[in-house]
């Protein structure tokens, strides 16, 4: 393997909170980076030691691929440079806000020859994996009921987040991991229902807001995500639970951890040094790692394009459900 | 006070027939005709007559000697679509009424009992023994006091074992009213009707399927997810299905994940419990307390200090959950049904 990803040259598009974990993950992977950014992409560089493309084109000339860690809103357009240009794509979920420009976006990879990996990072934490591998192996039978959460402190309080049509709302930007989830464990979709509390308002997301949705898969089974941006300060938390014909599997993240820490205040406040190998490898790891050895040549991921356009096709079936009040009937025309 | 315990049909009954049994200033008087009827086999599928004499609670054979005996009291745990029958006769010779839950299998007749108590001067209070859990009761004070912020948002799961091998009428479409959703979508639209004083459902989608339990040739839904909108805004998901696979260490469970503008709070009431492992598995021993004990003390509390039933007179006292409850919560399962069939939100 470490020969496969010798010399990766990757292109950071983009500089924000998540470009970190991302260039963390490639310098773990001896990757050359190129950054480039609107803004940031300086002090980025010089935090890890990175090289700066001046421009877009520039950095694509530079490059094998390209990992696009921008707000969604670019996405689409970034994606379509990158492709023109003859580079495949890595690019943060969700691939693109409309099912739309998701659909553009992988049609005009596959006229291209290039390739489209979401990164729907999810599906790389091992307790999701190790859930996905159990359904798999028919540990719990046939899937009948599902249900993800997910909850974040409000990212809505002040910035772009707010704005439905930029960042997705609490669906499109936070939910999108559980509808992927979802796809992921009961298979295709054929109906979706949602309900939001309290309601987006002239394109404007409330602050504190919850998102129930429910989804009807062709194999018969039922599934609820449920997302919420809380009151700013709430814990990331996420977590399933999957009822089959024989069995049950859940998870909640923080709980069962095996480490449960309970000190006094400064009872040594020396900085502590933690192995690496304390921490386990991070899912980002995982992920680029697998995605850029399918890049290589190597075996596919376990995310593909169409996932990344199917999970946007399922929160844009959610939104239509709660402007119109109906339940969407998905029969192939999308995801 | 004299408490007739009517029919058995409900594996409730005898958890009330030995408490009440238990009570000193209590008589307890017994019928269970139609369970001899009841296709059950095995240990516990015990009715009638026989039941009665393990529960050690004096028992009649017909419902007529029941009701001439002159309860003060009559709790009601019957089948579901039998609940109406008989509360209706216990209205009728001036006894106060404990019901089983869900009130009844359909609107009508649930609206038909509420009548019924309403005209006789009778209690009529609905068995949701979890309004009674002590972490419930500490989640509603804190709501009540403005901790969570305005609430937005629940979640609810009420997952349990089928309730196949004692009595399978908890699976006829007829006797029951449906499967999971009818079964276990009361519980937690009870304690958020509690938790919101009362607020209507407006809108109620349902999706069910049965998937779970094929092996047992079960007809009605086995799991199911109710989304409701209420009048107020709020949004509430109930997770109803009976999806405790049967070798689960206990029968299942009840949460509910409340979530405001200042956090949320997450309460699930028969967590409480010694865990550990023996010979067939995991063990898991439950520790708190009995509901039923609260739930029958409320009851019997109402009754004596409101004296017996003057008609068209509302009791002194009027214990909670009562008949309305019952009734929204009908509501709400009546439209999750309707709903589960045509794949679209119901409105009510």
């Amino acid at each position: 393997m470490a020969e496969q990803l010798a010399d990766l040259r990757v292109g950071l598009i983009g500089a924000g909170n998540i470009a970190h974990v991302h260039v963390a993950a490639w310098k773990a992977l001896g990757a050359r980076i190129v950054v480039y950014s609107v803004e940031g992409a300086e002090s980025l560089a010089e935090q890890y030691g990175l090289e700066v493309a001046p421009s877009l084109d520039a950095l694509l000339a530079e490059v094998e691929f390209v990992d696009i860690v921008t707000p969604s809103p670019t996405h689409k357009e970034l994606a379509l440079a990158a492709i023109a240009a003859g580079k495949d794509v890595i690019c943060e979920k969700p691939l693109t806000l409309t099912a739309a420009d998701s659909h553009e976006v992988l049609a005009a990879a596959e006229a291209a020859g290039v390739k489209v990996y979401p990164a729907h990072v999810v599906r790389y934490f091992p307790e999701y994996k190790a859930a996905y591998d159990a359904v798999q192996g028919g540990r719990i039978g046939a899937v009948a009921v599902a249900r993800f959460f997910r909850q974040a402190s409000s990212p809505a309080g002040a910035g772009w987040y707010r704005d439905v049509a930029r960042s997705g709302g609490v669906i499109m930007d936070l939910m999108v991991h559980d509808l992927d989830q979802a796809q992921w464990l009961c298979g295709k979709v054929t109906s979706v229902y949602a309900v939001q509390n309290p309601p987006t308002v002239d394109g404007i997301s409330p602050v504190n807001v919850s998102a129930h949705v429910t989804l009807t898969h062709e194999s018969g089974a039922i599934s609820l995500c449920r997302a919420t941006w809380g009151v700013p300060g709430t814990p990331f938390r996420t977590g399933f639970h999957v009822a089959g014909a024989s069995g049950v599997l859940k998870h909640t993240s923080g709980v069962d951890t095996g480490f449960v820490e309970e000190l006094q205040k400064e009872a040594n406040a020396a900085e502590l040094l933690i192995p690496a190998a304390a921490r386990g490898e991070s899912p980002y790891l995982t992920q680029l790692r697998e995605l850029a050895i399918g890049l290589r040549g190597g075996p596919e991921p376990r995310v593909l394009g169409v996932d990344g356009v199917a999970a946007v096709d399922l929160a844009e079936a959610a939104r239509l459900s709660m402007e119109s009040g109906k339940t969407i009937e998905l029969n192939g025309a999308v995801a | 006070m004299k408490v007739a315990i009517a029919s058995f049909a409900h594996t409730h009954a005898g958890s009330y027939a030995y408490l009440l049994g238990q009570m000193p200033d209590v008589e307890v008087l017994s019928a269970d005709p139609d369970g001899a009827a009841a296709p059950d086999t095995g240990p516990r599928a015990l009715r009638g007559a026989e039941l009665a004499e393990k529960l050690g609670v004096p028992y009649v054979d017909s419902y007529d000697e029941l009701f001439a005996w002159g309860p003060d009291a009559v709790v009601v745990t019957s089948e579901n679509a039998g609940h109406r029958a008989l509360v209706e006769r216990a209205a009728a010779v001036g006894a106060h009424v404990l019901c089983e839950k869900p009130l009844a299998t359909e609107v009508a007749d649930g609206q038909a009992m509420l009548d019924a108590c309403a005209e006789a001067g009778s209690i009529l209070m609905i068995a949701y023994p979890v309004r009674f859990a002590p972490s419930y009761l500490r989640l509603r004070a804190m709501v009540e006091a403005g901790r969570l912020g305005d609430v937005f948002a629940v979640l609810g799961t009420n997952n349990g074992k089928i309730p196949y091998d004692a009595r399978q009428w908890f699976t006829d479409a007829t006797l029951a009213g449906g499967g999971a959703l009818v079964d276990h979508t009361v519980h937690c639209a009870d304690l958020i009707d509690g938790l919101t004083d009362g607020a209507s459902a407006a809108r109620v989608y349902a999706a069910a399927n049965h998937v779970l339990h094929q092996d047992k040739g079960v007809q009605v839904e086995t799991g199911g997810l109710v989304t409701i909108t209420y009048d107020n805004g709020l949004l509430a998901t109930i997770d109803c299905s009976w999806s405790v696979p049967d070798n689960g260490p206990t029968w299942g469970g009840v949460s509910l994940q409340v979530t405001g503008t200042n956090g949320s709070v997450e309460i699930e009431p028969f967590l409480p419990h010694v865990g550990g492992t023996d010979e067939k598995g995991e063990v898991f021993l439950g520790v708190g307390g009995n509901l039923d004990e609260s739930l029958l003390a409320t009851f019997l509390d109402a009754v004596r200090e409101s004296g017996p039933p003057v008609p068209g007179k509302t009791p002194a006292v009027v214990p909670q959950p009562d008949g309305a409850v019952g009734l929204r919560t009908l509501q709400i399962v009546d439209a999750a049904r309707r709903s589960a069939v045509s794949g679209q939100p119901v409105d009510l």
